[in-house]
């Protein structure tokens, strides 16, 4: 393993053993075959409460627990039955998935290509490296607020200077495409150094030698980026991939500052939709059935990719 | 590190011309994504350093004041009326608080994932990634009922608790390849020498996936720093965070802009910081520490 | 070259395909077990209903005393806003008078009432009086989460001899009143809240700029959207660059249609719902309706903001004050803390006008209302009610008048004060407006429990007839949902 290489020796870290002549005191089986279970109990434990509140929110929505409604009935699965036979729940299933896959799709060519550009060691890549996390920083909910004012049509300061190279027009966000278009672009913005980190540090821990060999048969960049660097990268970018557009598909902050799941409901996603049936419409149940159903959706999804991940990640190992 | 692995990418036997566009376009592509990237930003400064009047203004010129700052931290006569630094504190224990947690938890998990086999492990694994994945709403309605009950509603132990769902799922995850990745020789050796099990792990293993741990910390704060969803539907005045307090300057009779940039600035600062201090952990942290040949 | 270690990356483990589809089956297996094993669930799941017995009014007894409750305590949930501002910095002069110290929190309007929600649900009593408006008590009253105040108002060993519940304009007081049946008209038995602050809506305008482009405010639809047109053609050309006509709030909320629509759509005679038999019918898909929303959507359309449909009320206001809309139909506060010297721009410029009338001179106009009310857990009713009472009382909104930004009284005594009205003629129209419209300014939306979700649709809705959708099948679609959501 080369992490022993480029680190430290366990003997040096570890002062002066005990008594390193009588050797090791035998643990007794029992124990020793105990000893994982009890590393896990502290995590079980948590997800034991963690689950109690879903299990909960499962048990709510076979009610019709409302506002109005606060000593609820039993209506078994009407909730679900809604939900699934409904228009708007589809609708925000549609618009869930669309942007949770262009948000996916834009930030991770975006992140990567930095992350390469970055990796090309320029002084001014070492600078910009450093400032590279800094949107991250900013909590989602006041980065839509920033961009909100910044794109004002009649006070914002990129609709002045998008207006000055005849572009104005992008910024009045009246139709459900512009909606869309800043929604991904501000999503963008926030999270693109999240996949640009982790490709960074893909390229990083690249090992050296296929490069050398393939430019010493004097392959071309491309053919180089092409059939070296992105396979390698890949499995790397995919846990990032996966990363964010689980996140898409929960997206929440960005719409309800910015524009509220509107115009119409061109940009109304699961969550912003359960939002207002169980915060602003006070139908806790309802509004619980759509999160559990997104919740299974996200469940399923995210299976699906992770075991995809396994084996992209098998196959790059050469398993 | 960064020297050596920088020449696998960059290209040869091709002409200085050729390598010359490369480096113009590699500049311009660069310069492109991060004024993308920083223009909010640097508007957010200029914006904080506005007064009420240039606030709704496109201009980069005008007399800066830094009465956003102090009016959001409510010093002299210029108080927002707004408990900001209470908010900030709040963040502070809630964030740190829950990483903390999740790090207790999660590093002896992690270990045990990564070195043992056991019953149900793949399933409890699963079972903690998909926290992540949870849309928080799903919680938020049960929790609303269950925190007044028992008192935790509105607490730093209620919001360290939820916080789990966004900490405790990276932290796992991210330091279980991380164990994964040492040869478990490296304990073998230590145990030859008479440590403990718990011994071998403090004194071999943690040292080195140390990187990992600072890196994977740091973005767990963020995230857990960031959440709005959380404190917006289960904090009142105790433990409200800063994400949710810097709205409270858009209301009223007018949206203090200048205000709300200004505390977002001041908000950013912690994790800031702390990124910026375990800056040389954050890219190797991740690649998980070395150069391979 | 096999990158040796390269697979270990962030998420080895996180496939590896090591996740059975049996073993995800027993993972569902336990914890549906596990789900079955929580009987507890049902026992206290849910936060249950209160218990309305006989009003804590009832016991108090002898004569009134200020100082009654000296030396308790009470807590306050407020929203941001100018009048809870003026109530702040008079809580001393509170306390100096009864002996009862005043806590409170303060969140702005984005979240508020996501708490109050809260606190209420919890039943808990962490607060003991709160702001909220006439669809709140339509939300919060029948789950029995607001204590009526009416004992309290007429038991004189409870409340000041100075208290004059008449000296409220009617309508005010009557927003506050409701039988909690879908449909019924506001008014009963029952006081759920007591005005406090209010806004009406009427139309605000650039008068410099009304008068270098010879513009009179319009008195009826029809002008309006010609003059809000016409400014959008000539403003940009008399000094006022990227100027458009008309800020009108436009963003997904229920927020949207309470302010400038309601107030026009109720002066061309229209309802939101019809009551037959106890049932609610929507009434916003009739054919006059549908031809105003038309009307509505197109004026903004044609010379509304650009970003219309991410309008909420401070991108209307900031447009206003910034010069860059020539008229605004909103709260008549909005317009006025534009108009205060220093605040913008437009400071010192801004007019008012009642807006236009309806095809029968109808001003008929939907008010917002900041009114205070009790939460049914409070432990402290009694010390609770003094505050109340003083709130809303002559004093104290004398001085928040006068000496504070609480502009739009709810008193008629106070909207009769010789230095509030010397202090309001500063800004042209203002009162004369305020008189125009206060008698027929009153909740125009009918009273019915899923007021948050109908408002919401139809905003919905409207931006969809603006985005140029037909407006009769979006309203029709509207109207369909809304019949089986609100009568259910």
């Amino acid at each position: 393993m080369s992490v022993l290489s480029s680190t430290q020796s366990p003997a040096s870290t570890g002062g002066v053993p005990p008594s390193s002549a009588a050797g090791r005191v035998r643990v007794p089986r029992w124990r020793r075959r105990l000893r994982p279970y009890l590393l896990i109990v502290p995590a079980v434990a948590l997800c034991v409460g963690i689950l109690y509140p879903f299990l909960l929110g499962v048990f709510y929505t076979l009610f019709n627990y409302s506002a109005t409604k606060p000593v609820p009935d039993f209506v078994g699965v009407d909730n679900y039955v809604t939900v699934l036979t409904q228009g708007e729940f589809w609708h925000s299933a549609w618009v869930t998935g669309l942007f949770a896959v262009l948000a996916t799709v834009v930030e991770t060519v975006l992140g990567v290509g930095v992350a390469l550009l970055l990796n090309r060691s320029s002084l001014l890549g070492r600078l910009l490296e450093k400032v590279l996390i800094v949107p991250l920083m900013i909590a989602p909910i006041i980065a839509a607020i920033i961009w909100k004012l910044m794109l004002w049509p009649s006070v914002g300061v990129l609709s002045h200077y998008l207006s000055m190279i005849g572009l104005g027009d992008l910024t009045a966000i009246d139709t459900a495409g512009k909606a869309m278009f800043w929604c991904v672009v501000i999503d963008t913005w926030i999270f693109t150094p999240f996949v640009a980190i982790l490709a960074l540090a893909a390229l990083r821990s690249m090992p050296r030698s296929p490069f050398e060999a393939a430019a010493v048969d004097g392959a071309s960049p491309w053919f180089t980026f092409r059939t070296l660097t992105l396979p390698m990268l890949w499995p790397y970018v995919l846990v990032a991939v996966i990363f964010r557009f689980m996140d898409s598909l929960k997206v929440f902050d960005v719409i309800y500052a910015f524009t509220q799941g509107g115009p119409g409901n061109a940009t109304t996603t699961l969550q912003i939709s359960a939002y207002l049936q169980a915060i602003t419409y006070q139908r806790y149940s309802f509004g619980t059935t759509f999160m559990i159903v997104l919740w299974a959706i996200v469940y399923v999804v995210s299976m699906v990719l992770v075991r995809y991940l396994g084996r992209v990640q098998n196959r790059s190992a050469g398993k | 590190m960064t020297d050596t692995a920088s020449h696998v990418t960059t290209q040869h036997a091709t002409g200085v011309a050729r390598r010359r566009l490369g480096r113009v376009l590699t500049t311009v592509g660069l310069l492109a994504y991060f004024a993308f990237s920083l223009f909010p930003v640097v508007w957010m400064i200029l914006l904080s350093l506005k007064d009420k009047q240039d606030q709704l203004t496109t201009y980069f010129a005008f007399s800066p004041t830094l009465d956003s700052y102090r009016a959001v931290l409510g010093l002299g006569d210029a108080d927002a009326g707004v408990p900001f630094l209470r908010f900030f504190v709040s963040s502070l224990v809630t964030s740190i608080g829950a990483v903390l947690v999740s790090l207790l938890i999660g590093v002896p998990a992690a270990y045990a994932a990564a070195r043992f086999s056991f019953r149900g492990k793949e399933n409890l694994m699963f079972t903690l990634l998909s926290f992540r994945f949870a849309p928080e709403l799903v919680v938020i309605i049960p929790l609303s009922v269950i925190y007044p009950q028992i008192g935790l509603f509105d607490s730093y132990t209620g919001m360290i608790w939820v916080l789990q769902l966004v900490t405790l799922p990276l932290i796992v995850w991210i330091l279980r390849s991380y164990f994964e990745d040492l040869s478990p020789e490296i304990e073998q050796a230590a145990l030859l020498d008479g440590y403990s099990r718990t011994q071998a792990f403090l004194r071999t293993v943690l040292p080195l996936v140390k990187p990992g741990i600072a890196a994977v910390s740091l973005l767990a704060f963020i995230f857990a720093w960031n959440n709005f969803v959380f404190p917006l539907t289960l904090t009142s005045s105790n433990a409200q965070t800063v994400t949710v307090g810097s709205l409270s300057f858009i209301g009223g009779n007018e949206a203090k802009f200048n205000f709300t940039a200004a505390a977002a600035l001041i908000a950013a600062v912690p994790p800031l910081v702390l990124a910026l201090s375990i800056q040389r952990f954050l890219v190797r942290g991740l690649s998980f520490g070395s150069v391979k040949d | 070259m096999a990158a040796s270690g390269h697979d270990k990356f962030l998420g080895a483990g996180l496939g590896s395909g090591r996740l059975s589809r049996r073993s995800l089956l027993r993972g569902i297996g336990a914890t549906a077990g596990l789900a079955a094993s929580l009987p507890v669930l049902s026992a206290c799941g849910f936060g249950g209903a209160s218990d309305s017995a006989g009003s804590a009014a009832n016991d108090i007894s002898g004569s009134f005393d200020w100082k009654k409750h000296s030396g308790q305590e009470i807590k306050l949930l407020l929203n941001k806003h100018p009048y809870q501002e003026a109530l702040v910095a008079n809580l001393g002069k509170f306390t100096e008078q009864t002996g009862i110290k005043v806590n409170y929190d303060v969140f702005p309007e984005d979240n508020y009432f996501d708490k109050v929600t809260l606190e209420l649900r919890s039943k808990a009593g962490n607060y003991d009086a709160f702001m909220l408006g006439a669809y709140m008590v339509w939300q919060y009253g029948p789950p029995g989460y607001l204590e009526d105040l009416k004992p309290w108002i007429d038991n004189t060993a409870a409340t000041n001899a100075d208290f004059a519940p008449d000296d409220f304009f009617p309508n005010l007081l009557q927003a506050g009143q409701w039988s909690f049946k879908n449909g019924d008209p506001l008014g009963g038995g029952k006081q759920w809240m007591l005005p406090w602050g209010w806004e009406t809506n009427v139309v605000a305008y650039n008068s410099e700029l009304f008068t270098k482009l010879g513009l009179k405010p319009a008195e009826t639809f029809d002008e309006l959207v010609e003059l809000a047109a016409a400014i959008k053609q000539k403003a940009p050309g008399a000094g006022y660059p990227d100027m458009y006509g008309i800020a009108v709030r436009g963003s997904k909320s229920w927020a949207t249609m309470h302010p400038g629509f309601m107030t026009m759509y109720s002066r061309f005679g229209l309802k939101d719902f019809t009551v037959a038999d106890g049932k609610l019918e929507p009434a916003m898909n009739s054919a006059a309706a549908v031809d105003f929303t038309t009307r509505w959507a197109s004026m903004v359309k044609a010379s509304g903001p650009a970003s219309w449909p991410t309008y909420s009320w401070y991108n209307c206001s900031g447009d206003l004050g910034a010069q860059k809309a020539g008229m605004m139909f909103d709260a008549d506060t909005a317009a006025y803390f534009q108009s205060v010297p220093g605040a913008s721009q437009a400071a010192g410029k801004l007019a008012f006008h009642p807006g236009p009338k309806g095809p029968d001179g109808s001003l008929a106009t939907n008010m917002w209302i900041w009114s205070l009310g009790m939460n049914s857990a409070s432990k402290k009713k009694a010390a609770t009610w003094w505050f109340l009472q003083w709130a809303t009382g002559k004093d104290h909104l004398t001085y928040a008048a006068t000496q504070q930004s609480h502009i739009d009284p709810v008193r008629k005594s106070v909207a009769d004060n010789a230095e509030y009205k010397q202090r309001l003629s500063n800004t042209p129209g203002f009162l004369d407006t305020f008189d125009a419209v206060v008698n027929d300014t009153k909740i125009q939306f009918t009273p019915q429990t899923q007021f948050f979700d109908a408002t919401t649709s139809w905003a919905e809705a409207l931006q969809k007839i603006y985005g140029g959708e037909n407006a009769q099948s979006v309203l029709d679609a509207l109207a369909a949902d809304l019949k089986t959501k609100v009568n259910s």
